[in-house]
């Protein structure tokens, strides 16, 4: 388990700020934030490269603030993999055991069992020169586990590869990571690459964890206009919020009435995703729906991006052929209640 | 197959190498056919040359060793550590190299002529006109070749690797011996071999400060000297051959190795 509690670090211009994180044992979290956010800081501040100048971080309880790197239980996999180029795939996996000077038939002991996980056993004898990226990013992964470290810290692990290892490697951390059940904390830029792995998240801006919980959470119930683009959330509408006498509350924009849960009042932003808004033909019968033109639909391969003009502008996704829908005509959409969700009023854009 | 292509350009470049190489091989060529066989003979059995020749393999390779004792942390330091005043202190490595090497045997005895100098002399270790005066004078001429190679060696390893193996379970110290010296490796003897080449062919300051007797102080550059000064000009040059044979050996290697500058493949 790590705990993090006002970590504060200050490097040039850039600083993190009263960070606090806490991801629970076993758990696969996902830091998500944009380039430049701090994660990677904030990652080497926990291996312990970088000292917050305040602040304290746990890991199974146990403050390790100011433990050195090697003294802390964690296995590390940098942006760039470090895989040493001076010494063989097999060397690289063994470095960690041999410098903690373990017998020789422990160390193949535990790296045996590793490379038959991670499927790397014909790549052994190569140097990391002549290997792919997905196999460096599996060699680097191996190395890292190779002393069982308590915690594993993924720095952007599937960021340098091509669309289709990305997912190869992202079906493997997570069938590594259900096997050996060790608190992970991965952190990337991409929003499917957190949904395709991760259990819970946290996004952090500009230094600071702007939300956490889990991803669901994240996708439907953004804390604030930043996250709901983060998530790339294209329907973030200005709105006013009028209680309704019998619970909920009636918002209005351009000229349209929704109604949404919850007590709201006065000037508000509503979020809602693009796949949860439901198209119908013009003068449908449907609750919670506005007349809308269509104005451009383009192709996504399994579904259709249609864009929508109702004084506001907005974005559905359709999985029905491209021929059911004419730009130009009007149709009803439908926003489901439960689909809405108003962001907190003092939510930062 | 595709070779290089022939251009106006090339054919400058590869005209002016070929001008440079038929100067160094005219001077080679005249040296060879100046001299002959008996001379050589001569030189190769003369208990003073082989003295010299003796001399010369045992100072220059125990002042290497000292370079490469010295460069390591050095060049480390210079590479991995910015601190106040890093701009003067790596002039003052380098100023060897620009400084003519008499000035620098003519200090060693100014030095050895003041107070500290002289105790130094009595106390500890006799430098002037010595074995060990040689090793000192070969060692501050040549030392900063090794120093600035080590440098350039730890500057091309990736410091996120050292930093890494810090998380892989060791210390600084063991992340050091591991990554980066093992990375530096190739640079570092490159620096090295260039160190001895420059101090086994030192003769200037190693006169002033070490002296020229002969059986005592006299290696390989001094004998070349020495047979001249007599008029055995056929013996000085075999004497340079066999020096000319052993730099030329030593260049080729550190042209092996920065060609190569890892050992391992990628």
């Amino acid at each position: 388990m790590i705990r993090v509690r006002d970590l504060n670090l200050r490097i040039g211009t850039f600083a993190l700020r009263d960070l606090s994180l806490q991801v629970a044992q076993g758990d696969y979290f996902v830091l998500l934030g944009p380039t430049g956010s701090g994660k990677t800081l904030f990652i080497e501040c926990l291996c312990g490269l970088l000292r917050p100048d305040a602040g304290t971080i746990e890991i199974d309880g146990r403050d390790v603030t100011h433990l050195a790197p090697r003294l802390r239980g964690i296995g590390y996999v940098p942006q760039h993999q470090g895989l040493f180029p001076h010494l063989s795939v097999e060397d690289n996996i063994a470095f960690p055991l041999r410098t903690r000077r373990l017998p020789r038939a422990e160390i193949k002991e535990r790296v045996g069992p590793l490379v038959d996980l991670l499927g790397i056993g014909p790549l052994l004898r190569r140097w990391p020169a002549h290997l792919s990226g997905g196999e460096r990013q599996k060699v680097a992964l191996a190395r890292a586990l190779a002393p069982h470290p308590k915690l594993l810290l993924l720095d952007e692990p599937v960021s340098a590869l091509d669309e289709s290892s990305r997912e190869r490697l992202c079906s493997e951390l997570h069938r590594i990571h259900e096997e050996l059940q060790i608190t992970t904390l991965h952190v990337s830029h991409s929003v499917e690459e957190a949904l395709s792995i991760g259990n819970r998240a946290g996004v952090l801006n500009a230094g600071e964890v702007v939300q956490t919980g889990s991803l669901t959470e994240l996708l439907r119930r953004p804390a604030s206009e930043f996250v709901a683009r983060f998530f790339r959330t294209e329907n973030i509408v200005p709105a006013a919020a009028t209680p309704l006498p019998g619970g909920g509350s009636e918002l209005s924009f351009a000229g349209h009435q929704l109604r949404v849960a919850g007590h709201h009042e006065g000037s508000v932003t509503f979020v809602i995703r693009a796949e949860s808004l439901a198209i119908h033909p013009k003068g449908a019968a449907v609750s919670n729906g506005i007349e809308a033109t269509l104005t451009r639909l383009s192709e996504r391969g399994l579904y259709r991006r249609l864009e929508f003009r109702a004084g506001v502008p907005l974005v559905a996704f359709s999985t029905l052929p491209a021929e059911t829908f004419r730009v130009g005509e009007s149709y009803r959409v439908a926003l489901p209640p439960e689909a809405i969700h108003v962001l907190p009023p003092d939510s930062l854009s | 197959m595709a070779g290089p292509r022939v251009t106006p350009f090339s054919v400058v470049t590869v005209a002016f190498v070929a001008v440079f190489l038929l100067l160094v091989l005219t001077l080679i060529i005249t040296d060879i056919s100046y001299t002959d066989a008996k001379s050589l003979r001569e030189a190769l059995t003369s208990r003073e040359v082989l003295h010299a020749l003796w001399l010369s393999v045992f100072t220059s390779l125990t002042s290497v060793a000292i370079i490469v004792v010295f460069a390591i942390p050095v060049g480390y330091a210079l590479s991995r550590y910015r601190f106040p005043g890093h701009a003067v202190v790596e002039a003052l490595v380098d100023l060897p190299i620009v400084l003519p090497p008499v000035v620098i045997g003519l200090s060693l005895l100014v030095f050895f002529s003041t107070p500290i100098g002289k105790w130094i002399e009595t106390t500890w270790v006799e430098f002037v006109y010595s074995v060990q005066g040689i090793i000192l004078c070969q060692f501050i001429v040549s030392a900063s070749f090794g120093i600035r190679a080590a440098a350039a060696a730890f500057d091309s390893v990736d410091r996120r690797l050292e930093n890494l193996a810090l998380t892989l379970g060791c210390t600084r110290g063991q992340a050091f011996w591991r990554v980066a010296l093992p990375m530096a490796r190739n640079g570092i003897v490159a620096g090295a071999i260039v160190a001895w080449a420059h101090a086994v062919g030192l003769f200037g300051p190693l006169m002033i400060f070490a002296g020229t007797t002969r059986m005592k102080t006299e290696v390989l550059p001094t004998t070349v000297a020495l047979e001249l000064s007599i008029g055995r000009i056929e013996v000085a040059l075999a004497v340079a051959l066999v020096m000319l044979a052993a730099a030329a050996a030593a260049l080729v290697l550190v042209h092996a190795l920065a060609g190569a500058r890892r050992w391992w493949p990628g």
